[in-house]
Formats: structure tokens, sequence, C-alpha cells
């Protein structure tokens, strides 16, 4: 406790970010520490598991450092201690995970996992402190395309999700074929922004009326396909037009169902999370098509939609206060469902 | 006066072992293997309840910091560095290979065995290995071990090639230790068998073939005295190879295996 608020430290390392950050009563940020390791791997094209780990191991006590002085507060200030321990990649997970059990250790104070997924929903938290469930969430990230409901603050109920590739994957896969590189995310969003999304026709995959799941693979071929066809016609491609009609093709369908699915559950609002929610072209149409049916979008800003530790501190925030407490033998849980 | 948490991860059994300032050593131990995430703070605790004292009496945190599994490497780094970090506590960094030598010592010279060689399995005939020379201390009921063979990876072949030769062991019995021996037995008895070395070559029982914290916290106890302390940004992994894309990379081999694997 500090000035009478609640602290949180939020730890998370599932993925290729080290970052940790502290909260106060779940929902005022004071400070947000990312330590980024896309420089390393994007000589590799990609995440490597094994350098991720390494690297987490040896950013991640001087993130907490960082962490804790930009806050103006010390260790033992600290009421909880939340960590994301999955989904993610089990190496990276782990240094997270046992730095987060030796704090609570180390000062006697509780413990809570937190599932990765619901962290992304509770950075909207952070950035509207008005904002309560219920609502429809849409989670899209470099390994994740979720639609889920949310009831209260404690219970995400996933209604639809990417039976093949993630949205992030996908536009990684396509962004490396056509030489935008990694990550693909933002690359391709700003290539699109020069390129005519009506020059290729790629197609929507809608799958079964009624559903709310998602498929990016068959897509993703489409793509590879036509790629091949003009090199081997010897036409030239225009990497602009492919990566906005390739964009467009994606951020459609996923506006589309997040929306009717506000709709048909009668939520008037909707939240976007994860890496992919800052895709300029995917904020658009999904306010577009939400407006156009009286439903509220919100989005957390872009520091916020990628992989932070605040986020993980306020999801923990709400979970302690709903009784949720995790013990020492806390482990963690690389493939973690919604 | 020293009161030392060392925790040792690097091997198939997580423990946690406290000396106290009279070296009394308090160890536990994970039941499961591979389980080192999971037991890490409450064999850690146990060992500190073991040892009537709680984490505000500790003194320095020590890790077994390699070379083994890199998972556990990192599980048990990590742990010693924050908790160091946390309690405002020195960091001391040990080799798992001269803790599997320290474990083995006391067996080794009651069989008469001139040297050490702390073998670590790290698969398709390679291995972590260090070999050490025991000095007998007259007057001193104590042994202690000298390197005569660097800290490094070793194909079994060639680390076999060089205990073997009289002009590196002079002839003196060998006892082996480290998970090394479930790997590559046969190809370590066949070596000494073929130089006529048999009756020279011992290999350690199962009950201190492995890595455990106890022999660690006596290591630990006499870095402490020494002053052979690190701070906790200090304490590092001894991983003792390049992950497989950094070797790759430095090969030049990087871009077949990533283009077709993706996401690697």
């Amino acid at each position: 406790m500090k000035d009478k608020k609640h602290l949180t430290l939020g730890i998370e390392t599932s993925c290729d970010e080290t970052a940790v950050s502290v909260v106060a009563d779940g929902r005022e940020i004071l400070s947000n520490v990312i330590s980024t390791q896309i420089d390393i791997h994007t000589q590799f094209g990609g995440v490597v598991p094994e350098i991720a780990s390494r690297r987490h191991l040896e950013n991640i006590n001087d993130c907490i450092s960082r962490a804790l002085s930009e806050a103006g507060v010390s260790a033992e200030d600290i009421d909880l201690v939340g960590v994301t321990y999955g989904p993610g990649l089990v190496g990276a997970l782990l240094i997270g995970v046992a730095a987060a059990k030796s704090i609570a250790y180390a000062w006697d104070i509780p413990l809570v996992g937190v599932n990765h997924m619901h962290g992304h929903i509770a950075a909207n938290y952070l950035e509207h402190h008005d904002l309560e469930p219920p609502f429809m969430s849409l989670v899209v990230s470099g390994g994740h395309t979720n639609i889920v409901n949310v009831p209260d603050y404690n219970r995400c109920e996933k209604i639809g999700g990417t039976r093949d590739d993630a949205a992030g994957e996908a536009f990684d896969k396509v962004a490396r074929v056509i030489g935008l590189g990694y990550p693909g995310g933002p690359k391709v969003d700003k290539a699109a922004r020069e390129g005519n999304r009506d020059a290729i026709a790629f197609k929507r995959v809608w799958l079964e009326p009624g559903s709310y799941d998602f498929s990016f693979s068959g897509l993703k071929t489409q793509a590879l396909n036509y790629l091949n066809t003009e090199r081997q016609a010897g036409r030239e491609i225009n990497v602009n037009d492919v990566a906005a009609s390739f964009q467009e093709a994606v951020v459609e369908v996923i506006a589309e169902k997040a929306v009717c699915a506000a709709e048909e559950y009668g939520q008037k609002r909707i939240v976007m999370a994860g890496g992919v929610a800052s895709n300029t072209r995917l904020r658009e149409l999904i306010s577009e098509k939400a407006a156009a049916r009286g439903i509220d979008v919100l989005r957390p800003s872009p520091v916020l939609c990628t992989d932070n530790g605040a986020m993980i501190a306020s999801a923990a925030y709400y979970a302690y206060k709903a009784g949720e407490r995790s013990g020492y033998d806390l482990d963690a849980v690389p493939a973690l469902e919604f | 006066m020293f009161n030392i948490l060392v925790v040792e991860t690097t091997g198939k059994y997580g423990s946690a072992a406290v000396i106290t300032d009279d070296g009394r050593v308090f160890c536990a131990s994970s039941e499961t293997e591979m389980n080192h995430l999971r037991d890490i703070i409450t064999i850690s605790d146990e060992a500190l309840r073991a040892a009537g004292i709680t984490k505000r009496d500790l003194t320095h945190i020590a890790a077994s910091r390699g070379p083994g599994s890199f998972t556990g490497i990192r599980i048990g780094v990590t742990t010693a560095r924050t908790m160091a970090q946390m309690l405002g506590l020195p960091c001391i960094g040990i080799s798992s290979l001269e803790s599997l030598a320290q474990g083995a010592l006391e067996t080794a010279v009651l069989s008469g065995a001139l040297y050490i060689a702390s073998v670590i399995n790290a698969r398709r005939h390679q291995t972590y290995a260090g070999v050490w020379k025991v000095c007998f201390t007259s007057g001193s009921s104590e042994h202690t071990v000298i390197p005569v063979l660097e800290e490094r990876q070793y194909m079994i072949e060639e680390l076999l090639g060089k205990l073997t030769d009289p002009a590196v062991t002079g002839g003196g019995k060998v006892f082996f230790t480290g998970d090394g021996i479930d790997a590559y037995r046969e190809i370590i008895e066949e070596a000494f068998d073929e130089k006529g070395l048999s009756d020279q070559l011992i290999l350690a029982d199962k009950e201190i073939r492995y890595q455990s914290a106890e022999p660690a916290a006596r290591i630990a106890y006499r870095m402490a005295s020494l002053g052979s302390c690190v701070s906790y940004e200090e304490l590092m992994p001894e991983y003792m190879r390049l992950s497989e894309a950094e070797q790759r990379l430095r090969e030049g081999t990087l871009s077949d295996k990533i283009r077709k694997a993706g996401r690697i």
C-alpha cells in the first residue's frame, strides 16, 4: 500500500517482451516497463524460443527494478504479484513465473497467475476508467483470434476462435513472403495504407452460418499462390496492393463477426484487445460497422495492445478481489485455454 | 556469519539446501522429475524450516548455474536472482560440474581414486564435463580438488581419450560421476578396457551420481568465506552452449530452416 492505494506488480514474459508494471487499485498505471526483443529475433525471421528464454532471464530483474523506481515505490509497498502463466512459450513463461513466486515468497504477499488473454482484455480497464463488464471482446494477437463474451470481471466466455492460423500469424507469413519482414502485422498495416484494397480479390472465409470461428490458412495459401503465379508470369508485384487486399480480407471477416456477436448477445460495447487491435484498418472497419448498429467500440492505446505487465496487474487485481490466489506450485501452462 | 540458501535445478530432480554458520547442511528435494518450477519455493522453504531460520536470516543466495537442463538452469538462476534482489543479498554462482565432483569426493577418496570426472549428458555423444584431481591435505580430514581438464563441452570420445592418456592421469584411478554415466556407460567402459585400464575406472553409484544442493552448499560456503560473491545482476547461467539458432546463424546454415519452419 502506498497513499492508501493497493499496489499490484504485474509480470508478463509469454513471448518476446519482458514486461513489468506497477498498477494502483487495478486501474491506474504507475509504471509500465517493456523490454522488447524484436531486434534480436528479427535476424532469425521470427521468435526463437530458446533465445527468448535466455533474454527474459537477463532482462527480468532490471525490468522489476525499473518498474518499482518509475512508480516511485519500493518492493515492500507491493500488495500483490500478478504473472502470466499461459498461454505462451513455456521457456519464456517460466522466467516470469519463477520471478513472481520469488517476489511473493520474499515479501509474504499473495500471488495470482493470470491467463494472458484475460490480461489483454483487462488492458481496457487501464485505458477506460469507467469501463465495467458486461461487454463483448475481440482479442486479436500474434497467436490468437478470439471473440469473447465478458459477463463480469473474472469470466471470459470464448464464443469464437481460429480453427487454424491466428490473424497475426497470417500477417507474419504473408509479410515475410512479400519481403516486408518481421513483425508482419505493423508492416502490412503500413504498406496497406499506400495500396488498393480492391486490387486482388482474396476470398472472405465466413465458415458455416452463425459461426464466430475463423480460418485464415486458406487465405494465406491463396495469397502465396497468387504471388507464385505472378512471379512465374514475370509480372511485377505491387507489395502495397497485396498487403492492402490481404489485410482487407482478414479484417473484414473479423470486424463483421465481432459486431454480429455483440448484437446477438445484446452487448452495447465491443472491447478490442491484443496486438492486432492496433491495426488501423481493423479499427476503422469495426467502428463503421458497429456505429451502424448502435454499438460502441473501445480499444486501448497501442502501447496497451502489445504485451505488457500493466494488463496482467489489472487482471490479477480483479481476480484477487474475487478471492483467487495461486500457490507457490504455480506452473507455466503453455497451452492454457481461454 | 553465513546462512546460505542454495538451489540446484540443473538435473532431473530439483533440490534446495541451507548451510548454516556451523557448517551444517539442511537439504530438501523434489520427489517428481523435472518439477523444478512447481517445487522450487516449497523446497527452499522446507530447507529453511529444517535449518530453523527464516529467509530474513539469510546472508547469501546461491544457485547452481549449469551446465545441465537449460530450463532447469533458468528456473534456479531466476529464482536466486529475484530472491537476492528482493532480500538485498549477494549471490553465489556454482558450477554444477564442480558440485558433482564435490558430491563424489568422499566416496572417490575411499575408493582410492586420484581423479574425478563429472560428466553431464548433452546428447548425441556430447557431454558437459570437467575433471578434477583429488588433493590430500595432510593433517586435515577434508580433501579438496583442483581442476585438471577445463569445464566445457566434450565429445564423449574426446573426453575418454584424455582420461585414458597416462600423460593426463598418470595411471591414477578415475572416478566418474554425473548422468553422463547413464548415457555413455558402455562407451566409457570400452574405452578403459581397450587400453587395459579397466581396474582404473570407477563409476559413481546412483545415490551420489546426480546434481544435489548439498555439495553445492559446501562449495557455496567456501566461496562465501573467500568473498567470491556477485550481485544478483551478475549471477548468470552457464549454458555452455549457444542456442541452436545462434549456432546456425554463426555457421551460416540458418536460412533454410527458418524459411521452412516459419515461426521456429
